[in-house]
């Protein structure tokens, strides 16, 4: 593993990253040489037009994909050209992610769906049952521990999702318009769960179109067709 | 984890039961068939095997050369074993079995019996005849000892322990009970009712046990372990030389010895065997399971990959949440292999179940039940098998989903996913279609052989069997008239054997077109005066035996057609009063009767001689009126036993009896329709799978197309042309591959249809109509459907 220099407190590092979508007639530049750091410990907010490339960094971010050019350097290890399985590895143990669908399983209870990042990470039986416990009371879901997703409101169901996201302590959570399905006050008691995670020390990466929900974060930054055109620094 | 798996895949199973019974039902059917068909296939592959020496044993076969013929036989003169055991030290013991029936008498039970043996005492040693009582190394040793099996002695005295008791055979001949044997195994190429000791056969004076050229015997020797037969083989033209001089052979003829180790004996049908077996069938029911096993994983494969679709979200989650691909796989794979385990389930029960029938099907048994010899762990392993094949490339095709592409919602099958399933659809239809024309063609050839014109009359025939009983042959005249005097009897008629019961094949000479005497092996049929006209026989030149001419029944022979034109005549009139000798009969050949069907339609008609022989009947053949049958019967048995009394009433209808001989290609032609059936039943199965799925998929497009204006036939059209294009395709893979299979097939009928076109027509539209009901069904559903609700379902 090839470690570069970097601060400390940076966990994420993009370098001139780029990505490409060919399709048989056109080729689309979804990323442009995008150059970007996170600090351990933040919360950012990511924003820009549709289609811009919100969901194509943040799924490079999370290690779903691989960008074509550039550099990723993920808590000092260089990520970019990683294989499949080695990816997969990193993201188990150290991301978290919550989806604008939410994207339970539904053939699994609420429980089950929040155990199983624990089953893929082998944690043993009865610790799985402690923490999921631990986390669904967190999220306030526990009466509804043994519901299917479709039984349960958008609400209720993003709170499981971010439970799934957090039951293994993740050092990052990535979240990709996690309000976009719900009303403002189910968004809203989503952006404080957020926030209260924030506060305990985990980083925060999360793509929004809504600018309230953008003012929790500390720093926003602006994406134009895949490159950034501004970061505000949220007071 | 494990647990895991198992709750999403039961889970899955129940939320979509109607996919999952496709599946398992699919599975289990396409098992239950690969599973009978393996048993068959081991047990026609397990002949001969119970034998401890199986290994060492070896059979004698000779090819004997005739001037003008190869005969290939599967058996031996007399001397030949005990000679080649005194000359070749690698023969470590040899034991001869020469075919017999008796008259069988115990107290007051009198039987029939035409599946005994005579044989040497070391046919014990050889074979493996586990005895209840008496001992093997001894029973058979003196004159007059004869060995029961088991069945046999329960049929006499009801009971096994029956040593030293006592059997009259013919009537005349005492024998003494040394000892009783277990009944031989089903998978033995012969078998045998009860053993005489060979010594008997000498004491009876029933054969020269010292003539070189009396092929009349089975002989097996015994050879040491790993020992191979060729090098054997190798000496024996010396050895023949050695034995057979000149002056022993007739003239013109000459023989050469064939080692023939056990393991081929069951399966030779070039020389034949006494319980014959077929690699052929063998290889075909093999190919067929397995095709059936395919088209049942097919559906599998298909049903699995177009449900992807919605898997799809599943696997994208589990990614992002940490699953690896080997855990994916896993779990897909597991899922398949409990689907293919609850087919198991199913499947041993169905089984079970059908395995009696499949036994009766078969001819014999050729399993009690799927437990025995672990067959049932055999079958598990299969089955896990299947699971594991049937699993594998959905398996693949899931977890290779790209996560990225799945998170974004939309997702579809991809093209190649789709060609592929089409592909598969395809040779489904194809085996199906394959299939049916099998079926159509054997059961054409089998039409055929049954209604093709023998040659001779063969409805409201009845044949009485007196076995060659010699009080009743020499007062034959008078019986044959007294059964004629019985209501409801029109003629009668005495011979030596009727068609398709064997003949003896006589060593003859006959005056050919340039006036030589040539050596032909005629096949015989000792006859009297009125066997030709009641058997409706045609003469096509000369005339048939009579009464008026004193010398017919010493000097005259009437000779078919064959053997007219073998013997180079170009007209039958001019064979008429040409010389012909045979088995000591000096004389001339009064008349030439058409060829008639004297073996199945499977040979050739062979040169065949009838001569007036009273001393060689066997059997009255009596024309009777068609109106009330039964009764007729009962008349003649009673007649029978006034007439007859020394021996049991023993009778066949000569139609029934021609027909048994192609009892093997029935049920080769039943088994084959049932198999046949079967895979177009899952092949079906599949594509109802199918196409309720791909209806499903495009509900909300039928949903707009019918706002748009579309016709509820135009809908149905459009969704049924697909899959019946697949068809279409299947049906032009498969005539021609059909037709190759078939034309095979038939090669081995000497008298055979032609393969009509009609044939692959009626196959095809049978295949499409199959599919048109089973699609169409979900087409109207679909097509049928209130839109708005379609709609809104997005
Ligand atoms: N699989 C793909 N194939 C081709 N082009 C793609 C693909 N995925 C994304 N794109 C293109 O890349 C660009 C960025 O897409 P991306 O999904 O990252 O946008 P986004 O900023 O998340 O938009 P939105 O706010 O609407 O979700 C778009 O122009 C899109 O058309
Ligand atoms: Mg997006």
């Amino acid at each position: 593993m090839n470690k570069t220099e970097v601060s400390e407190s940076t966990m994420i590092k993009i370098t001139d990253l780029e990505k490409f979508y060919r399709t048989e007639e056109v080729e689309t530049i979804a990323l442009n040489k995008l150059s970007i750091e996170i600090k351990t410990g933040e919360f950012v907010a990511i924003m820009g037009p549709s289609g811009c490339g919100k969901s194509t960094l943040l799924n490079i971010l999370g290690m779903l994909d691989d960008p074509d050019e550039g550099s990723y350097v993920f808590n000092g290890i260089e990520v970019a050209h990683f294989t499949e399985r080695k990816r997969a590895d990193l993201r188990k143990h150290n991301i978290g992610f919550v989806f604008q669908s939410f994207n339970l399983i539904d053939e699994l209870t609420v429980f089950e769906n929040v155990e199983l990042p624990l089953i893929y990470t082998g944690v043993p039986s009865s610790e799985r049952v402690k923490r999921v416990e631990e986390v669904l009371d967190k999220m306030q879901i526990m009466h509804r521990r043994n519901h299917y997703p479709q039984q349960l409101s958008g609400g209720q169901q993003q709170r499981v999702a971010i439970a799934r996201a957090v039951v293994n302590k993740p050092k990052l959570i990535l979240a990709d318009e996690p309000t976009g399905n719900l009303d403002s006050s189910n968004g809203n008691d989503v952006m404080e769960l957020l926030t209260d995670l924030n506060e305990q020390g985990t980083t925060i990466i999360m793509v929004t179109h809504s600018e309230h929900d953008a003012r929790y974060s500390h720093r926003i930054i602006r994406l134009l067709d895949g490159q950034s055109v501004m970061e505000n620094i949220m007071i | 984890m494990i647990k895991n798996y198992f709750k999403i895949a039961f889970r899955n199973l129940w939320r979509h039961k109607s996919f999952s019974l496709i599946n398992i039902v699919g599975l289990a059917v396409g098992m239950t068939a690969c599973f009978l068909i393996f048993m068959y296939v081991r047990f026609e592959l397990s002949y001969d095997k119970f034998n401890q020496n199986f290994s060492q044993i070896h059979r004698l076969n000779t090819d004997i050369k005739t001037p003008n013929e190869v005969l290939h036989w599967s058996s031996a003169s007399p001397p030949m074993g005990p000679t080649l055991q005194a000359d070749f030290p690698e023969v470590k013991a040899n034991a001869r079995v020469f075919g017999a029936g008796f008259l069988v008498e115990s107290n007051n039970h009198k039987f029939q019996e035409n599946n005994l043996a005579f044989t040497d005492p070391s046919l014990l040693k050889i074979f493996t005849f586990p005895f209840i009582h008496g001992n093997p190394a001894t029973a058979l040793k003196d004159p007059f000892s004869v060995v029961l099996t088991e069945a046999s002695a329960k049929k006499y005295f009801g009971g096994t322990d029956i040593v030293g008791k006592t059997l009259k055979l013919n009537g005349k001949q005492l024998v003494t009970i040394t000892g009783v044997m277990q009944d031989v195994p089903l998978n033995s190429h012969f078998n045998f009712d009860m053993l005489i000791s060979s010594s008997t056969m000498e004491k009876m004076k029933l054969i020269d046990m010292n003539e070189w050229g009396n092929f009349s015997n089975a002989t097996y020797i015994l050879l040491p372990e790993g020992y191979d037969g060729l090098k054997l083989q190798a000496k024996l033209p010396d050895f023949l030389k050695k034995h057979i001089s000149e002056d022993k052979r007739r003239k013109g003829y000459n023989y050469e010895l064939f080692i023939e180790p056990l393991k081929d004996v069951y399966m030779d049908t070039f020389r034949g065997a006494p319980v014959n077996g077929n690699l052929r069938n063998v290889y075909v029911f093999s190919i067929v399971a397995i095709f059936i096993l395919l088209i049942a994983c097919i559906n599998f494969v298909n049903l699995t990959t177009a449900r992807s679709t919605e898997r799809a979200k599943e696997v994208g989650i589990r990614k992002v949440i940490g699953a690896g691909k080997n855990q994916l796989t896993t779990q897909f794979l597991g899922e398949s292999i409990i689907i293919s385990m609850i087919a198991f389930i199913v499947s041993v029960l169905l089984s079970m179940l059908l395995l009696p029938l499949f036994n009766q099907l078969a001819g014999k048994i050729i399993s009690h039940n799927i437990i025995e010899h672990g067959y049932i762990f055999i079958l598990f392993a299969i089955a896990v098998a299947i699971g594991f094949l049937a699993g594998i490339y959905p398996a693949l095709v899931l977890t290779n989903f790209k996560i990225t592409t799945i998170l974004k919602g939309r997702f579809t099958s991809s093209v190649k996913g789709i060609f592929l399933r089409k592909g598969l659809v395809v040779v489904q239809f194809t085996i199906s279609i394959v299939l049916i024309v099998g079926t159509i063609i054997v059961y054409n050839q089998l039409n055929f052989m049954r209604n093709q014109s023998l040659g001779f009359r063969t409805d409201q025939m009845l044949v009485l069997d007196f076995s060659g009983d010699s009080t009743v042959q020499a007062m034959s005249e008078s019986l044959k008239h007294e059964f004629t005097q019985v209501p409801g009897v029109l003629s009668a008629s005495g011979s030596g054997t009727t068609p398709g019961n064997g003949n003896s094949v006589a060593y003859s000479e006959v005056e050919s077109r340039n006036g030589s005497l040539v050596p032909v092996n005629m096949n015989l049929y000792d006859v009297d005066f009125d066997f030709i006209p009641q058997y409706g026989m045609k003469i096509v030149a000369g005339r048939a035996f009579s009464r008026d001419f004193a010398t017919d029944s010493t000097k005259s022979f009437v000779v078919n057609e064959t053997t007219v034109k073998n013997l180079g005549y170009t007209s039958a009139k001019d064979a008429v009063g040409k010389t012909f000798n045979q088995w000591g009969r000096k004389g001339t050949i009064i008349g030439v009767v058409q060829d008639f069907h004297f073996e199945s339609l499977q040979q050739n008609v062979k040169p065949l001689n009838l001569r007036i022989n009273p001393h060689n009947l066997g059997v009255f053949t009596l024309k009777i009126k068609g109106g009330d049958i039964p009764n007729t019967l009962k008349a003649v048995e009673s007649k029978w036993k006034v007439l007859i009394p020394q021996r049991p009433f023993s009778y066949y209808f000569l139609d029934q009896n021609f027909n048994k001989q192609y009892a093997t290609e029935d049920r080769f032609g039943k088994l084959f329709m049932y198999f046949a059936v079967l895979a177009i039943m899952i092949s079906c199965l599949g594509l109802l799978g199918l196409a309720s799925y791909s209806t499903l998929q495009r509900t909300r497009e039928i949903g707009i197309r019918k706002v748009l204006g579309a016709t509820v036939p135009g809908i149905v059209n459009m969704l049924s042309k697909e899959f019946l294009w697949l068809v279409g395709i299947a049906a032009i893979i498969a005539f021609p591959l059909a037709w190759l299979g078939m034309h095979s097939w038939l090669k081995d009928f000497a008298y055979k249809i032609n393969i009509a076109w009609w044939v692959f027509a009626v196959a095809g539209i049978l295949a499409m109509m199959i599919a048109i009901s089973t699609v169409a069904f979900q087409a109207i559903r679909a097509a049928l459907a209130n839109p708005v609700k379609s709609l809104r379902s997005e």
